[in-house]
């Protein structure tokens, strides 16, 4: 029982993360009806800005001392006399870091959000009005772009970024079992689900919420009742584009950084679909799912099953539900 | 003068010889092809993109010191993405467009395997690459595939015994889910038995991206007091020995060619500090900084200087470089021997050419003189990074398996 709680909990935390990603293309969906492919790309771009606000600036000449590292007297004092794994020297190497942890963290966001802005305005909004599928299909073409450009800024070298919160271990023991946590992985899985709850409370009681549901129900309509369709779709690659900054922050500090975490984006599609591809609720419910069975199947049957099983589950909830979970049914009548 | 028997066979002789020399130099094409794939996208782009430069060195090198049979080579390189199909479609393409394709370097095991087949009568050429599989040392059935230092079933063979003359008693391995990942996996399982190890558990995550709590939760509920690791090249490994850190998990980590970058290992330390410390592994060359590093280090690195000036290949060549260069010196220095004995520069020829480098002395990459044998060269040593000097420095001498 011990065992198959840890498992659990570990399936939570990766289904959180992959809850964060998915909601960018709920958003885009829900406003624009395109299916974004190049959304794991805009993740990737947003862990790449991360990279360059949180570690490449301060250690330019012109970056202050105190943003590559900050160390004040009482925190070297309190450091010197730490075992160097212990609990409370994770929390101090973590708050050394804290001011280009955030820097890199504004950085991401504002940079993605306007790389997102950038690709509504230029290459979708002149589609508006055009077959929705000349639209997925830009977003296929995006990749290609996304990932030449990330390569030819980046390069393709693998790098490592500061952790978002400090990864203290947490240990304890239920049901027989020893049950072991990171405590950064916690606090993503927290950021990740309170950024999901607020973009889900967003949409359901905010003006612009409103306006992203009208114009998901139906976009003529929408125009004719004043609501501003252009704004809404820049609004949600906007969302896509900082949600997607923050997971591939998340993302970055878990695995590293390299373009291959464009290929993330693909997985979470699948978890989308099996979801709905309009449903916050069904998203999460399959984000949550395919987490844990991911980390149940690991354990029982090794990782060679591990990324097959959960995708046989996404398969058949799509062969019963084709709109997936909680999706709307799309009823066309000839 | 009369014109005697003597006297007309000598004049056919001459005229026959004047007649074909044309067509004798015509047989001697104006370049020789050393065509290549590599992971310039993908999960391994990283090793790709840096070995890429090290086959135009090459390539300047070798012409420089006049080509094969004074012919001069062209190395020509094209992306793969890791994908191995991908791969066989560029040899493919490679045989159909370069008539004077001498030799190719492949860029995973994947690909080995899946061409080995292929390379039969007018589709063979002699083969190495990136790979250290293990099925690759068969000269009876892959008689045209290489391996330029010791099999991952040797490198693991060198680090259970090592385990095993440390006291060791249990072991995991942890492995990416890939055929470069899962070769040696079975072979260990069976030498560790031999040896009274335990093998506690055994992992296989994915390439990138893995499920780094899930792992190490199983690593720890194992209580493995070592733990090799195989298959990865950037990611993974670093995440995995960090996160065991983190929990205080005494567990011992070690690991094989591809895991063992200086450049990574560095990268890995200035972010995450001195998780790396002690991590220790099989390498069959000696690092670029060795400060005894041979002539042909030397000769790479008085290039580089000025070739790649303001970029990391400057003053550094990762070992993911180095195993290229060896590779692909090993298939020269095959072919050489073909060409010096006015010999077609066939496959076979080349291959039989192959079994001819005995106490070879390569020049630095090794610190001893290297044999091929059954296709590969079971020489290397293991190392050991330290956190403090950020090196990896040896621990044992050389050795032959």
């Amino acid at each position: 029982m011990g065992q198959f709680l840890q498992f659990t909990i570990n399936g939570l935390m990766s289904g959180a993360i992959y809850a964060l990603i998915a909601v960018g293309l709920v958003s885009v969906f829900k406003a624009t009806r395109v299916v974004n492919f190049a959304h794991g790309y805009l993740i990737m771009f947003g862990a790449y800005f991360y990279f360059t606000f949180a570690v490449l600036v301060p250690q330019m000449p012109f970056a202050p001392e105190w943003l590559q590292s900050w160390r004040p007297e009482w925190m070297l004092a309190m450091r010197a006399d730490l075992p160097m794994f212990s609990p409370m020297a994770a929390v101090l190497d973590w708050m050394a870091n804290l001011p280009r942890i955030l820097l890199g963290l504004a950085g991401a966001l504002v940079c993605n959000a306007l790389l997102g802005l950038l690709i509504e305005r230029a290459l979708m909004r002149p589609l508006m009005g055009q077959s929705v599928f000349a639209m997925i299909m830009l977003t296929v073409g995006l990749i290609s772009i996304l990932s030449g450009a990330a390569q030819l800024i980046w390069t393709s070298d693998a790098e490592f970024v500061p952790a978002l919160a400090p990864n203290t271990p947490i240990r304890f023991e239920m049901f027989g079992a020893n049950i072991f946590l990171f405590g950064a992985d916690l606090a993503n899985m927290a950021i990740a689900l309170l950024i999901f709850l607020g973009i889900v409370a967003m949409v359901r009681y905010t003006k612009s919420g409103v306006a992203i549901r009208a114009t998901a129900e139906d976009q003529s309509t929408a125009y004719s009742m004043g609501i501003s369709v252009p704004t809404v779709f820049s609004r949600a690659w906007v969302l896509a584009s900082t949600t997607g900054a923050i997971a591939g922050a998340i993302l970055a500090t878990r695995n590293g950084i390299s373009p291959a975490l464009g290929l993330f984006g693909f997985s979470v599609l699948a978890i989308v679909l099996m979801g709905g591809l309009d449903s916050y609720l069904g998203v999460f419910i399959a984000a949550m799912a395919v987490g844990v069975l991911e980390a149940l199947t690991q354990w029982k049957l090794g990782g060679e099953w591990a990324g097959i099983v959960p995708y046989v589950a996404v398969l058949i909830v799509i062969l019963i539900r084709p709109h997936g979970l909680l999706g709307s049914k799309e009823i066309e009548r000839i | 003068m009369r014109l005697n028997r003597r006297h007309f066979l000598a004049g056919s002789a001459a005229a026959t010889a004047t007649l074909g020399a044309p067509a004798l130099l015509r047989a001697q094409p104006s370049e020789y092809v050393i065509a290549s794939s590599l992971p310039l996208t993908g999960p391994f782009a990283t090793a790709g993109q840096m070995v890429a430069p090290a086959l135009r060195m090459f390539e300047a090198l070798v012409n420089e010191d006049g080509g094969i049979g004074g012919v001069p080579i062209r190395v020509t390189a094209e992306d793969s993405g890791y994908v191995p199909a991908n791969a066989l479609a560029n040899y493919q393409r490679a045989l159909a467009t370069e008539p004077n394709l001498i030799m190719y370097f492949g860029d995973s095991t994947g690909f080995m395997k899946l061409v080995a087949p292929e390379l039969r009568g007018e589709n063979a050429r002699l083969m190495g690459s990136t790979s250290f599989a293990s099925e690759l040392s068969d000269p009876a059935n892959n008689p045209y595939q290489y391996l330029p230092g010791p099999s991952y079933e040797d490198q693991f063979d060198i680090l259970l015994q090592q385990i095993a003359d440390e006291g060791g008693s249990t072991v995991a391995f942890i492995f990416s889910n890939t055929e470069f990942g899962r070769d040696p996996i079975a072979h260990g399982r069976a030498r560790a038995e031999e040896l009274g190890l335990r093998v506690v558990l055994e992992e296989a995550t994915r390439e990138q991206g893995a499920d780094i709590p899930t792992h190490v939760t199983q690593l720890a509920q194992s209580g493995a007091e070592f733990c090799i690791l195989q298959g990865y090249v950037t990611g993974v490994w670093p995440q995995l020995i960090g996160g065991a850190r983190q929990f205080g998990l005494p567990t011992r980590f070690m690991g094989t060619f591809w895991g063992m970058e200086n450049a990574i290992a560095d990268r890995v330390t200035a972010e995450a500090g001195p998780i790396l410390d002690g991590y220790a592994g099989v390498m069959p060359y000696k690092y670029f900084y060795d400060p005894e590093r041979g002539p042909v280090y030397e000769r790479y690195a008085t290039f580089q200087k000025t070739a790649f000036a303001g970029t990391p290949l400057e003053n550094y060549m990762p070992t993911w470089g180095l195993q290229a260069l060896l590779s692909l010196t090993i298939g020269v220095e095959a072919l050489r021997k073909v060409a010096d004995k006015g010999l077609e520069l066939s496959a076979d020829n080349a291959a039989e050419a192959l079994s001819e480098l005995r106490d070879w002395d390569t020049g630095g990459f090794f610190g001893v003189p290297v044999t091929m044998e059954a296709n590969k060269i079971g020489t290397g040593r293991v190392y050991q990074y330290s956190a403090e000097t950020r090196l990896f420095t040896p621990t044992s001498d050389w050795f032959t398996v």
